[in-house]
């Protein structure tokens, strides 16, 4: 029986690596498509300086207020700040052009009365107001233009109160406590000013990953983009599988294989076991050459990775059962492969991430295994879980195998 | 060797095979003749273990289908209608694969490869990818398959079919060897000749049944010496009907829509005869037909039907 079985699965191997196209696609579309999209997707994952969001910065400011903002932006990893264009200082009229030319999408605009607004006298009758503008390409989305200005409405307001603050002091001291020595004064006014810079106000924010999660380093755009389209890439087995088994049927070998003394386990077993290997070489391929020539972290648990890969190929495996049995043509299997794989690796979050999803098209993403297979390989390489974490995830991929071998091997028809 | 008795198989309303029995001495090759839809790829189908009977009883090499169908499996080797192989893989790695299959490996199966391809003449392209081989040449090679792990019946599902008349020839001349070998051979065709010139007995199969068995020789002398139909006014066939039935070499006539049916010992001084008579009496002959003694006109005597249609 396990010499049948080896012939079997030698067999459609042979037949595999004779087609170079087949090869091929399956090895490098996955690949193509991760290094593609991983590039073109740099500015919503990315992190590095050649990966920040490109913002011109017009400085107009007569003082040295806004100086100190552009400087707080550029210590900033997700901005990456322009106040020059070809050695010239930036004006607005070439801010704008650049962005009607669509050479850049954001600029922010200082005005020439900044620091005058800011370092205004405290009592002063007449309020000088200054607008800070900020240009945005009208196609750019919310979820970059919002936090910007989050981001300068703080450091605008910190600021504020840096020049306010000694003016404040000195108005203090003046009405309750005329008597405190000038040095005294200073002492407190320095102590008000640090207070109020970034390094050493009281309170701080940082950026940090929940306890429990390993991160060996912050992900790059590959690590968040690997996994995705490794599933999505070994999904397309599906494909691969059924038109196979509809090609047997159609040239009569699985009538000839059911005459030998061949039981039909047997047989599905060794149509399906080269298939399995294929999904797993590409899992193993996608993941080792990322890691090689990205960067890209394996996590800390080859364990969990292994379980985790045998796991989603089985589900994809299983899926690819399913369409054997259902489709009755090789243009009914392509079509029906091509539609599934699709659709459920969009809901599994394999391009677009499952977070910025609605509510009930993320809940509706549970039903794929794509979006399993994908929490448990973030948990691995992204938050630096291990083995023990992704046992619920590896269940459900099971579950989902289950299901679908279930269904399929039922409906499954050798003619 | 083989045995079926009261064979049935249904597909919803439809009765693809309706209570065929016959038996297959070993060495013997024995011919399912019958147009398309007669019945006769799914009375192999089953032989072949393909598909369950609905009724009936079937062995080979004595073993019964129903109970004991994974010990004769081994004994079978089917060639079905279809090219099947495998396309992308070479005429060798094709070979060696239904050889693992059913349990052979090194020399012995490689001893297999090259006696089987040696037979059907491919020796020199083993290495070629099927693709690139000729119908004939695939077909050479779907019947090697068959042959890889050396059985004693072979079912060959019309082998000829796309074939051109030089492999064909060759599938002639692999199946006569077969059988000089010892092979027993069920053989399924809708081209009288090939079961003319193949087959020790032929069963005449139509619409599910069996309508003649017998040597090929006894067949044909169904027909005698051969069948006339005259078309003629339909008074006088009527007329003449009973100086027809006294004409020499005339076994037997009938008339029906003013169409006589002779049925003759020897047709060519009959239509002579028959000529002599319409002539003297003045009968214009409208149409004439006569069918040579062949299984073809058996096949038409029988059933009132064509093969080829």
């Amino acid at each position: 029986m396990f010499n049948q079985l080896f012939a079997l699965a030698w067999k459609d191997l042979k037949i595999f690596f004779k087609d170079p196209a087949a090869v091929a696609l399956t090895f490098l579309t996955p690949f193509v498509f991760i290094v593609v999209m991983s590039y073109a997707l740099q500015g919503v994952f990315g992190s590095s300086e050649e990966e920040a969001l490109q913002i011109l910065v017009v400085n107009q400011d007569r003082g040295e207020r806004a100086d100190g903002i552009i400087q707080a932006l550029r210590d900033m990893k997700g901005f990456q700040i322009e106040t020059t264009w070809e050695d010239q200082p930036l004006s607005q009229e070439v801010a704008e052009s650049l962005i009607v030319a669509g050479r850049r999408s954001l600029a922010v605009i200082f005005p020439p009365e900044f620091s005058s607004a800011l370092e205004q006298p405290l009592l002063a009758t007449e309020r000088l107001t200054a607008t800070v503008v900020l240009l945005a390409d009208p196609v750019i989305s919310s979820q970059f233009t919002e936090p910007l200005l989050g981001t300068l409405r703080g450091l605008i307001a910190r600021e504020a109160f840096a020049a306010l603050a000694p003016q404040g002091i000195e108005f203090l001291f003046d009405r309750f406590a005329p008597d405190v020595p000038a040095d005294t004064r200073a002492v407190l006014k320095s102590q008000a000013r640090a207070s109020m810079s970034g390094d050493n106000a009281p309170v701080n924010v940082v950026q940090r990953a929940p306890a429990g999660m390993q991160v060996a380093q912050k992900p790059n755009t590959f690590q968040q983009n690997i996994p995705g389209y490794t599933i999505y890439g070994i999904f397309w087995i599906v494909n691969a599988l059924a038109l196979s088994v509809l090609q047997e049927k159609r040239d009569g070998t699985f009538r000839r294989l059911m005459v030998a003394p061949l039981p039909r386990t047997v047989l599905l077993a060794g149509k399906l076991l080269p298939y399995y290997a294929i999904n797993l070489s590409q899992i193993a391929i996608l993941l080792g050459v990322s890691s090689a020539l990205f960067g890209m972290s394996l996590g800390h648990s080859p364990a969990g990775l292994i379980l985790v890969s045998l796991a989603a190929a089985a589900s994809a495996l299983g899926l690819g059962v399913l369409v054997s049995a259902i489709a009755r043509t090789e243009s009914q299997a392509a079509g029906l492969s091509l539609i599934l794989i699709l659709t459920m690796s969009a809901l599994g979050g394999c391009f677009v991430p499952r977070f910025v999803m609605p509510d009930w098209l993320r809940t509706l993403g549970l039903i794929t295994p794509q979006a399993w297979a994908l929490d448990a390989y973030q948990d691995l390489l992204v938050r630096g879980y291990g083995l023990r974490e992704v046992l619920p995830q590896v269940g459900a991929l099971l579950g989902f195998a289950s299901l679908f071998f279930g269904i399929g091997v039922w409906r499954f028809r050798f003619e | 060797m083989i045995t079926v008795h009261g064979l049935v198989k249904r597909y919803g309303q439809r009765t693809a095979v309706n209570g065929v029995s016959f038996s297959v001495q070993a060495s013997e090759v024995f011919g399912l003749l019958g147009p398309n839809g007669a019945g006769k790829t799914t009375t192999i189908s089953i032989l072949a273990t393909l598909l369950q009977p609905d009724e009936g009883q079937i062995t080979i090499g004595g073993y019964d289908l129903r109970t004991q169908a994974a010990a004769a499996k081994p004994l079978i080797g089917f060639v079905p209608q279809e090219l099947a192989l495998y396309p992308t893989l070479s005429a060798w790695d094709n070979l060696a694969f239904f050889g693992r299959i059913y349990g052979l490996h090194g020399k012995q199966l490689h001893a297999r490869i090259e006696s089987v391809l040696s037979l059907v003449r491919l020796r020199d392209r083993a290495g070629e990818a099927v693709r690139n081989f000729s119908g004939g040449m695939k077909r050479r090679l779907n019947i090697a398959a068959g042959l890889i792990h050396q059985p004693r019946v072979l079912f060959l599902d019309e082998p000829t079919v796309g074939v051109d008349p030089q492999s064909r020839n060759f599938i002639f001349e692999h199946v006569a060897q077969l059988k000089a070998e010892g092979m027993t051979i069920i053989y399924t065709t809708h081209y009288m000749e090939e079961a003319e010139r193949l087959c020790d007995r032929v069963a005449i199969m139509d619409e599910g049944r069996i309508v003649a068995m017998d040597t090929t020789r006894a067949l044909i002398n169904l027909l005698g010496g051969g069948v006339i139909y005259v078309g003629l006014p339909p008074d006088s066939a009527e007329a003449l009907l009973p100086a027809v039935r006294a004409l020499p070499h005339v076994h037997s006539a009938s008339a029906q829509d003013g169409r006589l049916k002779l049925e003759t010992s020897d047709a060519k001084p009959a239509l002579l005869a028959l000529i002599e008579l319409c002539n003297a009496h003045n009968a214009a002959i409208l149409s004439l037909e006569v069918l040579e003694p062949n299984l073809e006109s058996v096949f038409l005597h029988l059933t009132g039907k064509r093969l080829r249609n």
